[in-house]
């Protein structure tokens, strides 16, 4: 197998750390992106929460939140199957997965209630 | 478990045979060559305690100071001296070194093996630590101390507000120990991950090595910014790079970014090792397993990721835009709940099992009290608009003094009450235990809490004095007294430390019915821990197998005895622990030593402006790691070339994949934190800096720059082709090979210096410059370091000391060219390239 | 009255801006009085944060009686639970899939349940109570009045910018009353921060940027604020006497401000020779209007008009200013003014008279 697939199988330890991995990108992805909208293209602060940049923070959101919900969804169900160690990280890495999708609904609540540059 | 064991002869013979490879030399010089970590850790922390009663003894001058109002005890420069370095010492001299410490005593001997993978790397650790907390500290008895406060905020810290060399020596100070911090946070992950008893999976790990492991990456990745900042301060106030200066193009707020980077996961780094103490000792003290190890194991996971995007809440006021702050303030509240698992999984392992009332675990209920209520006000805080009102308020001195006090110091001293009948094979007393308890706890309350309301009623932290008509002198006062009383709970639990070793009663076996394998050593643990290693099959191995202890020493475990005279560990799988390498350890140096010692004479010269001394120094600290390099693999110092050698499994420079190539990965992970921090700083000053200054055209040579790279690249690939073929066994024109792809790093760094002299830069006028400089003095830096590499490998080599038996180094060498690889273009890309593409900056 | 509506200094020689009544009665009484004000009045106090005096201070005051409700409970039921545990007590024996189970319900009730619920629930409550101070357009589209401020080593600059003139205090801020206000601050030498606790919120003064932060005045009255950011070694003697007065008496004492008759070099009065000292000693910091542009310290134009000296250091009374002029390097020691005690005594008093008469 190659390193890449074997890094991602859901019994390597490595499913430890990409949830939140991805949690950790997408946040810094929402905050840099953020940042850098507000200062090249900062829409009227009259404009309330219906601007472009909380569209587009609200789509990566939605994104990441799927990737990571099927993540966790494949790791409970290789953990089902597992034994031993393989099982004990498949199913503490849907955990993870878990809650970083949480995590990341969580966070980007803001989203919907808060002007962006203000 | 038997009360006293009685050696077997074979036990004994196995004894004399270790103690004369693993034991430590006599005499001043042999004490200074040491590098078990047994006596290191224990020196690490004896020091710390050293650095905890002088922070102590400076929070106790805080607290007469304020303890009523208009009070003239200390001058406005003493009291600013004496606070920043209250919150300095107790940081960076006690907290971290303290569970740096512990981790280093304790590891090895809970996952079963004979010491730590880099020896030396321990013991230049401590020397770091020592001779970096000795400089900070001195500035305090001359009366020059840093007095900025502990964060170091620009502009108050930068020449033109403090003109004094207190920011020098906090900066210098800091650096060198946060080295030591890094090179514990390296070693220790690779340890955990590859050095672990036959047979201990990951998920039969004590799940003190979780946290530990969790604590080592978190330093890992999160002390390089603010080794970063730190250069950039120090470079801005020595040799007027404006980095933070608003007028040259920079920005006051990045020191706050770099800062908290690091500060706020420094707060879990703190906390993580002190709830693994507590995570120890609830199983024991309930006889029973922990409920939900996996959960435990998530939530430590969590809350090493999560701490790392928090870092804005304490920046709240300095005018960020509402919705960023909701995005921290809600990943700040988010890591309640992996706090919240941790507790209620103690919560119910004390429920499931039978909980006993010992001194140890009165502490840990001490901690529980405190840092629920610390966290609670956590919470309270990540509220932003809370979080405005008491920001910068002693309600936020109480709520870290929760945090911290309840959050480390009393797991801390649970743990002390938990392993010292290990570590001297006596007990402590109980009396003077509860007694010291109780002072400290209602100590600590009576000053904490009412400090909460303190800070509600308007007082800022940090105020020299105030006035009585403020209505702040009754409950400044109560701090005071609680304060004291809490001093003397500590100097209770001192004398018990310092008395028990000489009548405490003696120690049983086991003497709490642990369960992990620390407690199947002799006690206290002899200078090679096990005489045979162990093999474990489950979580609680002592609970299985309680004579354990005794089979280990008569030999009945692993690889017994050092026959061969060399200091070997047990390599195995990082995930499973399965065995597969004999890892052979350097024997007591005094290179470590002599290497800090140079970075001391660094250090001070920096501090007194004596440049070219600091560069004689840096020479010689170089060259003498580079000597401690050599002395591995295959020199005759290390683990010669024979005729004996074991096959099966093989010694790890026989193989391609040893720690080494694992301690290598995990600093170049220190380095590529140090190296993001950077290109956030670039970016963050392009976009976000108020008079960010980009001239028209990049000063950047394009073409120097590409031929420069392609002189990189080549060589990287050159390299690993080399490298795959020398683990296929073939390793004829090794040395000219290596000495080619060397030559090519001497072009690559060449180049990179043309292109530097051609690009006129003035890193005194524009923060833009200063930051092209630093980038392209970090590619010089690592350019070098990889030629140079290369060159000793080609030596080596030449030497025999490098083939196909021996194929492991030229690997390492290889992982850091392909980082420099990676490094190069991505800054080529981030600061030629770019600003090109966009045509300049706002 | 010059327009100028201040509170007097009081007799006590170093205080801060007023403290209002009820936390004076404090200072009279001995041990046990003080013990039941505190229990009586124990929230008040001129810096209190819990006895809000406008609309953005009362939400944090009320959201922090509800988070100490709420998580006093939380903490209470932890550690009754975890003290609970070590009471003896029979343990029903259990399989270990019951005890599995059981474990289980413990982590998701009190590890994911209750943190999740509570953290929800702080977010729906803080959001909103952040956009308050959001400097968002007016709903009528009129814009707010603007004070800026800047925040200098150790004393503040209060600016009211206005098409008429703009009108210069130091350490001392008058605000309108019932309606917002725009407060736009920045650090003149290293970061400080605005705070004024009774009305809400708390911002950083930094150097190169300008910060906006929105707040509201319910009734007229004195807060006092301090800066809450630490800015060296007079971090403490950084007071700010912040005054609420209903908005037509801000309008005329801005034109009070305005119109006032500046000082002239040559009056032929009983300060000519204060004068003299001034332009010789003073001048080249201090600005006092039609004799000297200063820039460097604060504009002493209204210092007769203050409430303290020395920002937030010494009360304003009769003979203050000679003794802030004699002793201020003691009073609060690295101020950045050089002392002037190689003055003669009489000089000093008489610079002082002069300008504890400048209430324009």
């Amino acid at each position: 197998m190659n390193p890449l697939r074997r890094w991602l199988a859901p019994s390597h330890p490595a499913q430890l750390l990409l949830g939140l991995t991805l949690w950790s990108l997408w946040f810094v992805a929402l905050y840099g992106g953020l940042s850098v909208a507000c200062e090249l293209a900062p829409p009227a602060p009259g404009q309330g929460v219906l601007t472009a940049i909380n569209g587009a923070l609200a789509l990566l959101t939605l994104a990441t939140l799927g990737l990571l919900g099927w993540l966790a969804w494949r790791g409970l169900r290789a953990g089902r199957g597992g034994v031993g160690g393989s099982r004990f990280i498949a199913l503490t890495g849907a955990g993870l997965h878990l809650f970083s999708a949480a995590g990341v609904a969580f966070v980007g609540l803001p989203i919907l209630a808060l002007p962006p540059c203000l | 478990m038997s009360e006293t064991m009685r050696p077997t002869p074979e036990a004994e013979r196995l004894h004399r045979e270790l103690e004369a490879v693993w034991g430590n030399p006599p005499g001043w010089r042999g004490r200074l060559s040491v590098v078990n970590h047994s006596t290191l850790g224990l020196r690490f922390m004896a020091t710390g305690l050293v650095f905890f009663l002088l922070g102590g003894v400076l929070a106790m001058l805080i607290r007469t100071q304020l303890a009523l109002p208009d009070q003239a005890f200390m001058s406005p420069e003493i009291y600013a001296q004496v606070t920043t370095m209250h919150g300095t010492v107790m940081m960076f001299l006690f907290a971290i070194p303290m569970l740096e410490g512990l981790a280093i005593y304790l590891i090895p001997k809970m996952i079963g093996t004979r010491d730590l993978v880099c020896p030396r790397l321990t013991a230049f650790g401590y020397w770091c630590y020592l001779f970096g907390g000795i400089i900070l500290f001195s500035s305090l008895l001359l009366e020059m101390a840093p007095d900025s406060g502990w964060f170091m905020y620009t502009p108050l810290s930068s020449s033109e507000f403090a003109p004094g060399p207190g920011s020098d020596f906090w900066l210098l100070g800091i650096t060198f120990v946060e080295i030591s911090a890094l090179a514990a946070g390296v070693e220790i992950t690779v340890s955990i991950l590859r050095t672990r008893a036959p047979g201990m999976a990951l998920h039969r790990m004590p799940l003190f090595a979780w946290y530990i492991l969790a604590m080592a990456l978190m330093i890992v990745v999160g002390f390089p910014p603010l080794i970063l900042g730190s250069v950039l301060l120090e470079l801005e106030r020595a040799a007027g790079m404006p980095f933070f200066t608003v007028a040259g193009g920079g920005d006051p707020i990045l020191w706050q970014h770099l800062f908290w980077l690091f500060g706020h996961p420094e707060v879990y780094i703190i906390f993580l090792p002190a709830a693994g103490i507590v995570s120890t000792l609830i199983p024991v003290f309930a006889g029973r397993p922990i409920v939900g190890y996996g959960w435990v194991v998530a939530a430590i996971v969590i809350t090493g990721f999560i701490s790392f995007g928090l870092w804005v809440h304490h920046m709240f006021a300095v005018g960020i835009p509402q919705l960023a702050q909701a995005f921290f303030s809600a990943a700040s509240m988010l890591v309640a709940v992996p706090t919240a698992i941790q507790v209620f999984v103690w919560l119910a392992t004390l429920w499931l099992g039978k909980p006993r009332m010992t001194v140890p675990m009165l502490w840990v209920t001490g901690f529980l009290v405190i840092f629920v209520c610390g966290g609670l006000t956590g919470v309270m805080l990540a509220l932003v608009p809370f979080n405005w009102q008491v920001h910068d308020t002693h309600f936020v001195v109480a709520h870290l003094h929760y945090v911290l006090v309840g959050g480390m110091f009393f797991p801390l001293v649970a743990g002390a009450y938990y392993w010292l009948p290990l570590v001297t094979g006596r007990m402590p007393s109980e009396r003077l235990g509860r007694l010291g308890f109780w002072l400290t706890f209602l100590g600590f309350n009576l000053t904490f809490l009412i400090m909460h309301w303190t800070g509600l009623l308007g007082m800022p932290r940090r105020v020299y004095t105030y006035d009585s008509a403020m209505g702040w002198d009754l409950v400044n006062l109560i701090s005071s007294l609680g304060g004291f009383m809490m001093a003397a709970g500590i100097a209770a639990v001192l004398v018990d430390l310092v008395l028990h070793g000489r009548y405490g009663r003696t120690a049983p076996r086991n003497p709490w019915g642990a369960d992990t394998l620390e407690w199947s050593l002799s006690m206290p643990p002899a200078s090679y821990n096990f005489a045979s290693l162990p093999r474990v099959e489950s979580r609680h191995p002592l609970w299985e197998t309680p004579t354990l202890g005794d089979a280990i020493a008569r030999g009945e475990g692993v690889r017994p005895g050092a026959a061969h005279g060399r200091r070997e560990l047990l390599g195995g799988e990082a995930l499973t622990g399965r065995v597969r390498e004999l890892i052979h350890l350097p024997g007591n140096s005094l290179l470590p030593l002599y290497a800090a010692l140079c970075l001391a004479v660094v250090c001070v010269s920096l501090l007194i402006r004596l440049y070219p001394l600091s560069l004689l120094g840096l020479a010689g600290a170089g060259v003498l790691l580079l000597r401690w390099s050599w002395e591995n693999g295959g020199h005759r110092r290390a683990a010669p070339l024979g005729h004996d050698e074991p096959e099966d499994p093989p010694l790890h420079s026989r193989t391609a994949d040893g720690p080494g190539r694992w301690t290598m990965e995990v600093a170049l992970l220190a380095d590529g934190a140090f190296f993001l921090a950077l290109l956030f700083g670039w970016f963050y000053l392009w976009t976000v800096s108020p008079q960010w200054q980009m001239p028209a055209r990049s000063p950047l040579s394009l073409l120097l720059l590409l031929a420069s790279g392609a002189a990189l690249t080549l060589g990287a690939l050159w390299l690993e082709r080399r490298v795959a073929a020398l683990i296929r066994g073939r390793e004829a024109g090794l040395v000219l090979a290596l000495g080619g792809i060397a030559a090519l790093g001497g072009l690559h760094v060449a180049l990179l210096v043309v292109v530097l002299l051609d690009a006129g830069l003035a890193p005194t006028a524009t923060a833009h410059d200063a930051t092209l400089l630093v980038g392209l003095a970090y590619l010089l830096g690592h350019g070098g370091l990889a030629a140079l590499l290369a060159a000793l490998q080609a030596w080596r080599a030449g030497l025999g000391l490098v083939g196909a038996r021996l194929p492991f180094e030229p690997g390492v060498v290889a992982l850091l060219w392909r980082y420099q690889l990676g490094a190069y273009w991505i800054l080529v890309a981030a600061m030629a390239l770019l600003p090109r593409l966009t045509g300049g900056g706002p | 009255m010059g327009g100028v509506p201040l509170s007097e200094g009081r007799g006590g020689r170093r205080v801060n801006p007023g403290p209002p009544r009820r936390a004076r009665l404090r200072g009279a009484g001995g041990g046990l009085t003080v013990a039941l004000a505190m229990g009586a009045a124990g929230c008040s106090g001129s810096h209190s944060i819990l006895d809000p005096a406008g609309p953005a201070a009362r939400d944090v005051a009320w959201l922090w009686w509800g988070m100490l409700a709420g998580f006093g409970l939380v903490f209470v039921a932890v550690v009754a639970l975890w003290l609970a545990a070590f009471r003896p007590r029979e343990r029903p024996s259990r399989s270990p899939e019951a005890e599995r189970r059981l474990g289980l319900r413990w982590i998701l009730g009190g590890g994911i349940l209750l943190p999740g619920v509570s953290i929800l629930i702080l977010l729906a409550f803080g959001v909103p109570a952040g956009q308050r101070l959001l400097p968002l357009p007016l709903p009528g589209g009129e814009s707010p009045q603007v004070i800026e401020v800047t925040g200098h080593q150790w004393w503040w600059e209060v600016r009211y910018p206005d098409e008429a003139g703009e009108v210069v205090t130091a350490n001392h801020l008058v605000m309108p009353v019932g309606e917002p206000v725009d407060f736009h601050v920045t650090g003149a030498d290293v970061i400080h921060a605005f705070w004024v606790p009774r009305l809400g919120g708390k911002i950083d003064m930094i150097p190169g940027r300008i910060n906006r932060i929105r707040l509201e005045a319910d009734a007229p009255g004195v807060f006092g604020a301090q800066c809450a950011e630490y800015c060296g070694v007079q971090h403490a003697h950084m007071q700010l006497h912040v005054e609420a007065v209903p908005p037509e008496e801000f309008e005329a004492w801005l034109a009070s401000r305005r119109e006032a008759e500046p000082e002239s070099p040559d009056s032929p009065d009983e300060h000519a020779s204060a004068r003299e000292t001034f332009a010789a000693h003073c001048a080249s910091c201090h600005r006092v209007a039609g004799l000297a542009e200063g820039g460097i310290g604060p504009d002493l134009t209204d210092l007769g008009a203050r409430a303290t000296l020395g920002a937030g250091t010494l009360a304003m009374e009769e003979g203050a200013v000679a003794r802030w002029l004699a002793e201020h390097q003691r009073l609060k020691p690295g101020n950045r003014m050089p002392a002037h005690d190689h003055l003669a005594p009489e000089v000093l008093d008489a610079l002082g008279a002069w300008l504890e008469t400048l209430r324009p």
